[in-house]
Formats: structure tokens, C-alpha cells, sequence
């Protein structure tokens, strides 16, 4: 068991314009933690996981496992397992061999590679597929395998580069628990890479969003929904997407159409950006307090129903999450109330930075 | 929806159509591939069972008239025969040692080529040159330039004077066809290492794998398809070698780098012995089919790489 530290961490891929595909990484993954690393693609979180196996250069930085520094030391003595998004099984070995390999590598004897597999296959009940070649087995048998490979090692970390990309939905929903319940039991720091954000906020005890090789924020799924730190994050993290706009203050207070929403922080004046998601607002019928929505669309869930459109009077874009059992149609005029102003994020229009109360 | 309901009128269910039927359709079907077969029949099977034929007679065109016919004679004399035998000896040994060392150096090169370098574009061309010259250039090539006791650049290059082509005719011979095959080895090897999965590669490092372990536990296993079919090609083109030792040695001296293209090229075209030639030509692909077919199947199963680490 150990700690992941990234200590400003860059990877520079060198060229006429280099690119830097992970920037000053600064992270520390506690003992026993599950991290997922979460943004959108070419954010560079293949690559950040890649620098801790050790299969990409450190440009600048330190990356140490434990107590120990390791930037620059070879895969094989990090004491790590990688999950790849390809599985990368070895294709002319059974599944026992494929399990088996690293421990053999190890030199451990035979009688105790064959009880440590068998413990590993039961628990991700792949006893009957242990004889096999992988390509005669299924996508989620292949990633079990894939697994399993990673689990009998007992590293001191897992990393893991989209392990469910290639599931189909449902598969998806009950491996990404399976994964969950297995990392708790092992409590093995794990490292879990996702552009899924779903999968992010379910999975991880905390979660880290990068964005063209920055780290945006890092924080527990609550936190990170509840108080986004910028933007970035408030338009990432959730789905559908906060609506996010950007108004005129007048007086300590922005106007949503007709109805005036007071900041809760002192903002600037000039103009702010403010954050509101799809929940906190709600139908309510004509006449009561809030602005009117041009409906453009309905996307019908079957318990929710997310009502698309436009401010009257503005093209400013909303989304509304609205009572799946009656939604209202296309080209309605609808009357939108907003829960709680408590529930409005405000963020600096230039920097993009979260403005808080006081 | 009306239609759904009525069902379609088919005019006979396809299991009653008869035998009859089917065959002719099946024919039709393989009319157009007809004139390609027989013209394989024409060019490959007539020539052999017209040579199985005269190998049955007795026939030196020499002596015009002398064809009759002997029954087994002429096979009987092929494996009496010492310098058929040595031909025999040195067509093994030639396929044989080319075809290692061939793909050794070609393995070996495959993997240099497999990285990343300065220049590899050009390299690589440079490498596969060999296998682009014409086999009698190439032959003639090493006779004189490198070879050639007064003027040859190995005799230059280490300051000796051995007379290469006559000391070891063999050896010369081989040291030609590794020269022009090893390029063809290379590029196959160096397609199946480009095949490769890198994430593969990169989860046998992970594991724990140094370089060595990898190539032998990973690479090696995922190319045994490659090297069986570098393998049995070079084979069969290297059983046929005839210009290098055409043009270099001539066979000799003697018999020395006799094989067996070679000597029954001797026979048929300098001894005009039409049977005893044909005999040898059947024997020859006889016993190549047998190799083929068995040796190489058997060579494969013996070293099964495709198992992983034992
Ligand atoms: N060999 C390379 N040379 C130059 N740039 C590279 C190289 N490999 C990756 N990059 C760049 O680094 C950035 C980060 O890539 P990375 O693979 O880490 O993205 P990612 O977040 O994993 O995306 P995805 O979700 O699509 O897998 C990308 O912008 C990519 O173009
Ligand atoms: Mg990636």
C-alpha cells in the first residue's frame, strides 16, 4: 500500500510546437484512495497515468510511490498493475498464463502461482474461462482478465486508462460497481482515468478534472458538483451541463429575463458569469415569480424530462429539468421558477474563477 | 398492414429443388474459373506426368533412336549414383544453413529496424537492396568483387590471398544466397514485429519483463507465425537455387557445391540423358513434397514457442 504523489509533474512531447501534454501536475493520491482522473479527451489523463506506470517520460517534476521517488525508474520496479483500455492481454497465452505471467516473472514457485490465480479467478468468477485463449472470450471477460492480471500482483498501486470504454452500456453500470466493491476490499490506491463522468463522480473517493494538462480541481464528487472552482469544472461535472451565463450586474443583482436574482456574493460590477443547474430550476404556473422559456426541444428520460430553450427576449440558452409524466411541447411558452437563489454560482466572467460569499 | 399477413407466393420451396439443379447451378457458378485450371493443368500437371513418363525410359538423345522403355532402371541408378547423393547432401546444407542464418540476421536487423532512428528511411532501403538486384548480378556480384583471389575485396579487406571459390566453393555459395535472401527475412520479420500490440508490450513490461523476457515470453510467441512463413518460403525458393552456383562455382570443383537444380541441369542439357534426368526431377519433387509437408510440420510442433514462459 502507498501514496501517489505528483510533484509539478510535466510530460513535454517535444516537436516544432511542443505540446504539453500534462502541465505541472501536482497531486497526491492518499494510501488506499481510489482517484479517478476525469476530463475531456486530449486533456492528457492517459498521459498523467502513463508517467506514474512509468511508460512516459517526466519531463520536469518528480513522481514519487510511497516514500520512494521513482521518476526515473523502469515500469517493472514500481510495483504497479495496469488496466489498459485495450486490455493488452497477452494473445497466445490461456487466461491462467496471462494471470500467471508476472508472478513467474517473479519467481514465485508453481503451487503458489497456481492458488494465488485460482483466488483471483473465483473472485471474478473466471474458474471456467481459466483454459482459454482471450479472443474466445467476451468483451467483459476480457476485461475480468484484464483484472485479474492486475489483482494477483498485489501491487502497492492500480492504474487503470478507461477499463470500461469498450462495455456495452449495462455491462458498463455493473462492472464499474464490481470495480468499486473490489478496490474497497483490497483498499488498494487506485488511479481510475475516465472521460465518463457518470463513472467519475460514482466511483471515486475523490476526483481530479484536468484540462489541457492542467489540473482544474480536485475534490470529492460532492464538493466538486456543490462548488465547482471554475467554469471549467461547473460546465463539466454534471449532466446535463449547468447553464452557465453571463449578465449585466445591476445593483448586486443579475436579471434572468424578468426575474431578478440577488448574487449571493458581492460581485464586481460590470458583468458576471453565473452557474445554474437544470435541477434548481422547475415549471411553475403562469403568473408566479420567475421568467418565461421559449421550449425548444424536450428530451423525455422517463422519470425526468429536460426541457431545452430559449430565454424570451434573449438567445440566451437554458435547460430546465422538468416532471417526466408532463412535459410540456414544443414551441409552449413555459414559466420557470428558480429553487433557491442559494443555489446560483457566480463566477468571475475573465478568469472563470468560482466567486464566493464573503 | 394488410401485407404482412398475406404470406409472399414462392414458387417452390428451396428443398425441393432437385439434385440435378443444383449441380448445374453449382457449375455455373464455377464456369469462369474454368480456363484458369486447366491452364494450371497445362503448365504444371502435364509437364510433371509427361517427365514421369520419360523417366520410365531409357532415352540419351545422343543416340537417336535409343528410347525404350526400362521400368524402375533409372531410378535405381539415381540413388547408386555418389554424385546424385552429394547433391543431394549439399542441396540439405545449403537450404538448411541459408535458411538459419538467413533469418537470424534478418530477425537481428528487423530489430534494429524496429526502432526509432536517425536515417531509418535510408537504412532500411540500403538493407533491402540486396533482395532487389537480380539473382545473377548478385551472383556474379560476389564472384568477382568480393571473391576474386587477385582482386576481390575480402582478399583486400584482410590482406590474404585464398582463392575463396575453390577453397570453399560451398561456403561461398551459401555466404551469396544468405546475402540475397536475408532482406526478404528482415521485411517479414519487421512486419510482424510492427503488428504488435504496444499495449501489450507495455503490460509485459509492467508486469515485470526486462527487454529479454519480453522478446522471448511476448515477441517471440507473437512472431512464430511470421518466422514459420519466412521459413517455409525461403525454403522453397532456396531448394531451387541454381544461378549462384551457376555462375560462381559451376559446381565445382568437382562436385564440391553441386546441388541438385544444378546437376540435373547437368544431365538433362550437357549429358542429354532425358531419363536418368526426368528420374532425379521426380525424385527431387518427391522428396520435397515429403519435406514440406512433414519435416516442416513436425519442426514446428518440436519447438512450439507459442506457449509462454515455462
Ligand atoms: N507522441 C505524442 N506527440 C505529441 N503529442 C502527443 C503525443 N501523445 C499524445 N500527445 C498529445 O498529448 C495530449 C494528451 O493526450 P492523452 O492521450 O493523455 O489524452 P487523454 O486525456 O487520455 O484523451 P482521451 O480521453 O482521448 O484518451 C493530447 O493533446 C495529445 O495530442
Ligand atoms: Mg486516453
Amino acid at each position: 500500500m502507498a501514496q501517489v504523489a505528483y510533484a509539478g509533474a510535466s510530460r513535454v512531447y517535444p516537436g516544432a510546437n511542443s505540446v504539453r501534454a500534462v502541465d505541472g501536475l501536482d497531486l497526491c493520491v492518499g494510501d488506499g484512495e481510489f482517484l479517478v482522473l476525469v476530463g475531456p479527451s486530449g486533456s492528457g489523463k492517459s498521459t498523467a497515468l502513463r508517467m506514474a506506470a512509468g511508460l512516459e517520460d517526466v519531463d520536469e517534476g518528480a513522481i514519487s510511490i510511497g516514500e520512494r521517488d521513482v521518476t526515473h525508474l523502469p515500469p517493472k520496479d514500481r510495483d504497479i498493475a495496469m488496466v489498459f483500455q485495450s486490455y493488452a492481454l497477452y494473445p497466445h497465452m490461456s487466461v491462467r498464463d496471462n494471470m500467471a505471467f508476472s508472478l513467474k516473472l517473479r519467481g514465485m514457485p508453481k503451487s503458489d502461482i497456481g492458488g494465488k490465480v485460482e483466488e483471483a479467478a473465483g473472485l471474478l468468477d473466471l474458474t471456467t474461462y481459466l483454459d482459454r485463449k482471450p479472443k474466445a472470450l467476451s468483451g467483459g471477460q476480457r476485461q475480468r482478465v484484464a483484472m485479474g492480471r492486475a489483482i494477483v500482483r498485489e501491487p502497492s498501486v492500480f492504474l487503470m486508462d478507461e477499463p470500461l470504454s469498450n462495455l456495452d452500456a449495462k455491462l458498463r453500470v455493473e462492472t464499474r460497481a464490481n470495480i468499486a466493491a473490489l478496490q474497497r476490499r483490497l483498499a488498494t490506491t487506485t488511479i481510475y482515468v475516465t472521460h465518463d463522468q457518470v463513472e467519475a463522480m460514482t466511483m471515486g473517493d475523490r476526483v481530479a478534472v484536468l484540462r489541457d494538462g492542467v489540473l482544474q480541481q480536485c475534490a470529492s464528487p460532492r464538493e466538486l458538483y456543490d462548488t465547482p472552482r471554475n467554469v471549467f469544472v461547473a460546465g463539466f461535472i454534471g449532466s446535463p451541463a449547468m447553464n452557465l451565463l453571463t449578465l449585466p450586474v445591476d445593483g448586486g443583482a443579475v436579471k434572468l429575463g424578468e426575474l431578478e436574482v440577488r448574487l449571493p456574493a458581492p460581485a464586481a460590477s460590470g458583468e458576471v458569469t453565473i452557474g445554474v443547474r437544470p435541477e434548481s430550476l422547475s415549471l411553475v404556473g403562469a403568473g408566479e415569480d420567475g421568467f418565461d422559456l421559449q421550449v425548444e426541444l424536450v428530451e423525455e428520460l422517463g422519470a425526468d424530462a429536460y426541457v431545452h430553450g430559449t430565454l424570451a427576449g434573449h438567445d440566451e440558452k437554458l435547460v430546465v429539468r422538468a416532471d417526466g409524466r408532463t412535459p410540456p411541447r414544443l414551441g409552449e411558452a413555459v414559466r420557470v421558477a428558480l429553487r433557491d437563489t442559494g443555489e446560483v454560482h457566480v463566477f468571475d466572467p475573465e478568469s472563470g474563477l468560482r466567486i464566493d460569499a464573503d | 398492414m394488410t401485407a404482412v399477413v398475406e404470406a409472399p407466393p414462392s414458387p417452390e420451396p428451396p428443398s425441393t429443388r432437385t439434385r440435378a439443379q443444383q449441380r448445374s447451378s453449382a457449375w455455373k457458378r464455377r464456369a469462369p474459373l474454368l480456363p484458369a485450371l486447366l491452364f494450371t493443368i497445362a503448365v504444371t500437371q502435364v509437364p510433371f506426368l509427361v517427365t514421369v513418363f520419360y523417366s520410365f525410359q531409357s532415352w540419351n538423345m545422343v543416340r537417336p533412336g535409343s528410347q525404350h522403355f526400362v521400368g524402375f532402371d533409372n531410378y535405381v541408378d539415381v540413388f547408386t549414383d555418389s554424385v546424385f547423393l552429394g547433391a543431394l547432401g549439399n542441396t540439405v546444407t545449403i537450404t538448411v544453413v541459408c535458411v538459419l542464418v538467413a533469418m537470424l540476421l534478418g530477425l537481428g536487423l528487423a530489430l534494429l529496424l524496429d526502432r526509432q532512428f536517425l536515417g531509418r528511411g535510408i537504412v532500411r532501403t540500403l538493407l533491402i537492396t540486396p533482395f532487389l538486384i537480380l539473382p545473377a548480378a548478385g551472383a556474379l556480384l560476389w564472384k568477382t568483387t568480393m571473391f576474386d583471389p587477385t582482386y576481390g575485396l575480402l582478399n583486400w579487406a584482410f590482406g590474404i590471398e585464398v582463392e575463396w571459390l575453390s577453397d570453399y566453393p560451398l561456403a561461398a555459395v551459401m555466404t551469396q544466397i544468405v546475402w540475397q535472401w536475408t532482406p526478404f527475412m528482415m521485411l517479414l520479420i519487421l512486419a510482424g514485429l510492427q503488428a504488435q500490440s504496444r499495449e501489450v508490450l507495455e503490460a509485459a513490461q509492467v508486469d515485470g519483463a526486462g527487454r529479454w523476457r519480453t522478446f522471448v515470453s511476448i515477441t517471440l510467441p507473437q512472431l512464430s507465425r511470421y518466422l514459420q512463413l519466412a521459413v517455409l518460403l525461403g525454403a522453397i525458393y532456396i531448394v531451387n537455387s541454381f544461378d549462384a552456383i551457376y555462375l560462381m562455382t559451376q559446381g565445382g570443383p568437382g562436385t564440391a557445391s553441386t546441388n541438385l537444380p544444378y546437376y540435373i541441369y547437368q544431365r538433362a542439357f550437357e549429358g542429354f540423358d532425358v531419363g536418368q534426368s526426368s528420374a532425379m526431377g521426380v525424385v527431387v519433387v518427391a522428396l520435397t513434397l515429403i519435406v514440406a509437408t512433414f519435416a516442416l510440420r513436425l519442426m514446428f510442433r518440436a519447438f512450439d514457442v507459442s506457449r509462454g514462459v515455462k
